[in-house]
């Protein structure tokens, strides 16, 4: 008697709205490692739901049961724990976890157990921007553009917390009024990868603006390839489409486009150096069916979102020289899109005055027109086939480096 | 001394406290007692041996040495300590003249510096070009030195050099007998433009980074994959250099010779010196050390000139703490327990560093294989107060094909090293010689900018998440950039221009 009412007292502030804390404490008990996996707990769950049937509570708490005083102590200090990260949690079935994720569970595989930060998506359509962290500017700078695309349209993107395609889409999504959400491979107690999870990151950057971390773990429990490898599964359950953008053979945004495809989910894919090392999962999946992605249109399309908003079709209305852009140095830029181009090549491309061009590239930057990364600087938004086409009849032979054009861009990076 | 006997002669010299020459008295006396020479006046471990070598060298050279007396040499100001040895003609001169094989008078005038061997010839010792001039601002007339001391020696103006040979022909030069060798100065040299900014292609954000670097005197980092021409970059910027003044090309002779770095017969360089001390240095290598009166290091030896420290990142952290003070202060404050000993360090640091620990982040042409948040790390140990020092951050990128092929396509040496001097010059003109763009206050460099640049700047820090340092740092770099531009005034284009000059940030990924 004593357990349960010291467990309800201390999960209470921790479990969302509608959820029962004494159920996530037996939950949370049953999970406690070492000696048993959420793999077991929905492996039990399913023969369970397929002996007696019943709704997930109801599954739920006839795998668990009542949880082992023993382990009292500890769930109270997990709920503390969580509660100090600002941390709320539910399991499977109740009212505050996500729909879509819990649809099919437990024959579909969804965490038991998902404790968050920030806010969940809504109902509204969510996209699956996924893809490796090594990526090229290529990949980074293609993510940016699906994922500012749909959050301008009000579609809600989601994606793993990885640096590479996922950061990029995170921070790209930032951009308009769609909320994205990450998908931890650790515990909320972990700061990884710390330049996004320190305070003041994107991670902190992205709960401000309306979007959540989500994370199935216990707070302590690392970012072990295991972890890593389940959460692809989370993003896909939260997406109502996912695109892959780049990924190597073994990528894990080929399990995620798996668990999509077993979900009903399209799947698209986004076309890529056929050179490159990451170009090998994009292209796998669209030899096996997968949709062409050539732009955020087709991603959109996918979810049925309306295509709104100027990063989808800006044509005529973004000014050519906007940001202050000296018209040599935006046809460089232009000519490069999506792939960053390295300063020093921008400054011969264009054959500024040095100072005079260093200093339209500050301002540039400052007032949001050009994004900056290791690989160098590209605009942050998609030039309009009408400017390309401007540029490409104005400017003859300052298009190299265009996508395809071996001659002149530095090559892709693996 | 009086209770062993009566000074009978003195001779005079100069000990080194780092670069701070100070008059030694050699005093000798004779008198009653055991017979044998004693050394009081705290010598070290090299003038202990002395004795012997003077002994034998005025046995060698048929001189007559005080055989039956007591003979006590003293080494005054006691509390100096006194190493090496260099000490050992002015000790014998003394003897010599307790004992009337010279004459004492002559010894107010004439001092003396070098090593005697067992046969009595003399040796050039390390660091004769700060002992003679310590000697002139002593009251020294004339200096006997080794022959081949002589040349460097006579760079000093307003001191006569003497080259002698060994012991006897120093009994002859004091007794007016012989006027020794005079000594002629070493020859002056000019600098040459050898690597030429000429050869840097395709890169006009570098070029123009190591102008502002050069007119300005800010630290710079080099950032870029193995094999990019970071070495290469930093060799045009030493090119790039204004030749010393021959004040200040007299410190650095000073301070090499010292370190037993520089011939004593070499030319006087006007070219400033360029240091590239390997990442494995030690702290005592870099910032100076050693037993008994500490040695100059690598950053002293850079003095006026460029020190370039190369894979920054794979250099331990201790090394980069040494660092700091250093370069704030412009000298190196070595303590001892029974001294301190400063050496100059002004100094034009360029560090250079892989962009993550395989090198290859940002390459074109090699795949990064580099954990993220190994990266991350790697980074975060630029941070922090050294990394505040380095005004400039250019990211160097590998030579392409269409570079290497590309014509000649920038200014050589001499048009951009015009432009510097006279940057130099209206900064010199505006702070005083005491400061420099790199250091003045920041609220002076403020009274400098146009309002619009200062808006320019503060919007700017906002919009890109800088730090408040990062705004000192672009004013800084940003009033070089209008003294190029021949402008009093910081124009906002001047800031902006220097707000590129920072590597790219990871953590904003797209
Ligand atoms: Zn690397």
């Amino acid at each position: 008697m004593n357990l349960a009412a010291a467990l309800a007292r201390a999960f209470g502030p921790v479990v969302a709205d509608g959820s029962d804390p004494r159920a996530v404490a037996g939950v949370l008990a049953w999970l406690l490692p070492p000696r048993r996996t959420p793999v077991a707990l929905r492996r039990r769950a399913a023969q369970v739901a397929e002996r007696d049937g019943g709704r997930p509570a109801e599954v739920l708490a006839a795998v668990v049961g009542a949880p082992d005083p023993a382990l009292g102590d500890t769930l109270v200090d997990l709920a503390h724990r969580w509660r100090t990260l600002g941390v709320r949690v539910a399991v499977v079935g109740d009212p505050a976890y996500p729909a879509r994720l819990a649809a099919g569970w437990p024959l579909l595989d969804a965490p038991a157990l998902l404790a968050w930060r920030g806010t969940l998506p809504a109902a509204r359509p969510t996209v699956a921007v996924v893809g490796a962290r090594r990526a090229t500017g290529y990949g980074t700078g293609i993510a940016a553009w699906l994922a500012e695309a749909a959050s301008g349209a009000g579609v809600s993107v989601v994606s793993g917390g990885a640096l590479g395609v996922d950061a990029a889409a995170h921070a790209a999504a930032l951009e308009g009024p769609g909320a994205t959400t990450v998908v931890l491979g650790c515990g909320h107690g972990i700061v990884y990868p710390r330049p996004h999870a320190r305070a003041g990151g994107l991670f902190d950057r992205i709960v401000e603006h309306g979007g959540a971390l989500v994370s199935e773990l216990l707070p302590w429990q690392p970012p072990i390839p295991a972890h890593v490898r389940a959460r692809n599964r989370v993003v896909a359950g939260l997406a109502d489409a996912v695109v892959v953008v780049e990924g190597g053979e073994r990528s894990g945004s080929l399990l995620t486009a798996g668990v999509a495809v077993e979900r009903g989910l399209p799947v698209l894919a986004v076309p890529g150096d056929v050179r490159a090392p990451g170009s090998s999962a994009p292209h796998r999946l669209l030899s096996e069916g997968a949709a062409p992605c050539t732009g955020p249109a087709d991603l959109l399309a996918a979810v049925g979102g309306a295509p709104t908003g100027d990063a989808l079709a800006p044509a005529g209305q973004v000014p050519v020289d906007d940001g202050g852009l000296p018209p040599e140095v935006r046809a460089v830029l232009v000519a490069a899109w999506p792939r960053p181009v390295p300063l020093e090549l921008l400054a011969r491309r264009s054959r500024q005055p040095t100072g005079l061009l260093l200093a339209a590239v500050t301002r540039a930057r400052v007032c949001g027109v050009l994004a900056e990364g290791p690989d160098g600087l590209r605009l942050r938004r998609a030039p309009t086939p009408e400017v390309r086409a401007r540029l490409d009849s104005t400017t003859p032979g300052e298009n190299a480096g265009r996508h395809g054009d071996p001659s002149g861009m530095p090559e892709e990076r693996g | 001394m009086s209770a062993e006997g009566q000074v009978l002669a003195v001779s005079h010299s100069i000990a080194m406290v780092g670069l701070e020459p100070c008059a030694v008295r050699v005093e000798c006396s004779l008198g009653p007692g055991l017979p044998g020479l004693r050394l009081v006046g705290l010598p070290d471990l090299a003038l202990r041996e002395s004795v012997e070598r003077v002994r034998t060298a005025v046995k060698q050279q048929g001189l007559h040495w005080p055989g039956g007396q007591r003979t006590v040499v003293n080494l005054a100001p006691a509390d100096l300590p006194k190493s090496g040895s260099g000490f050992d003609l002015p000790i014998a001169v003394a003897v010599l003249a307790a004992t009337g094989q010279v004459p004492h008078e002559v010894l107010d005038r004439v001092w003396s510096v070098g090593e005697l061997g067992l046969d009595g010839q003399l040796r050039a010792v390390p660091g004769v070009l700060p002992v003679a001039a310590g000697a002139r601002h002593a009251g020294a007339g004339s200096l006997l030195v080794a022959p081949s001391a002589a040349p460097e020696a006579a760079l000093v103006d307003g001191l006569t050099v003497v080259a002698v040979r060994d012991l006897r022909e120093v009994v002859e030069v004091l007794r007016g007998r012989s006027c020794g060798t005079p000594a002629r100065p070493a020859p002056v040299v000019v600098p040459q433009v050898g690597h030429d900014l000429a050869d840097v292609r395709g890169q006009p954000v570098a070029r123009r980074a190591l102008e502002i670097a050069a007119a300005g005197r800010h630290h710079l980092l080099l950032a870029g994959p193995p094999g990019c021409g970071k070495t290469m970059l930093a060799r045009r910027l030493h090119g790039l250099l204004p030749p010393l003044q021959v004040g200040a090309a007299l410190e650095v002779a000073a301070i090499h010779s010292l370190a037993a770095q520089r011939r004593p017969d070499e030319a006087l360089s006007l070219v400033p010196p360029l240091r590239e001390p390997h990442h494995t240095v030690s702290v005592a290598g870099l910032v100076g050390g050693g037993s008994g009166i500490p040695r100059p290091g690598e950053l002293s030896l850079a003095h006026h000139g460029l020190l370039l420290l190369d894979e920054l990142l794979e250099t331990p952290r201790v090394i980069l703490d040494a660092l700091r003070q250093p370069l704030e202060r412009g000298e190196v404050v070595l303590t001892r327990a029974r001294q301190q000993v400063r050496y100059p360090c002004e100094v034009l640091l360029v560090a250079a560093t892989n962009p993550c620990p395989c090198g290859y982040l940002g390459s074109p042409t090699r795949a990064c294989r580099c954990r993220p948040d190994r990266i991350e790390r790697y980074r975060s140990r630029l941070s922090g107060p050294l990394l505040d020092r380095l005004d400039l951050h250019l990211e160097v990128s590998p030579i392409d094909r269409e570079q290497l092929l590309g014509p000649p396509d920038g200014e050589p040496t001499a048009t951009v090293a015009g432009r510097v001097v006279a940057a130099r010059a209206a900064a010199a003109e505006r702070w005083g010689e005491d400061a420099g763009n790199r250091d003045v206050e920041v609220a002076r460099l403020r009274a400098t900018a146009k309002p619009g640049a200062l808006r320019t700047l503060a919007q700017a820090v906002e919009g890109l998440a800088l730090s408040a340092r990062a705004f000192d740092r672009a004013l800084r770099v940003a009033r070089t950039i209008a003294d190029l531009g021949g402008r009093s005034a910081i124009d906002p284009a001047d800031v902006e221009e220097a707000l590129a000059y920072r590597l790219a940030d990871l953590a904003v990924a797209p």
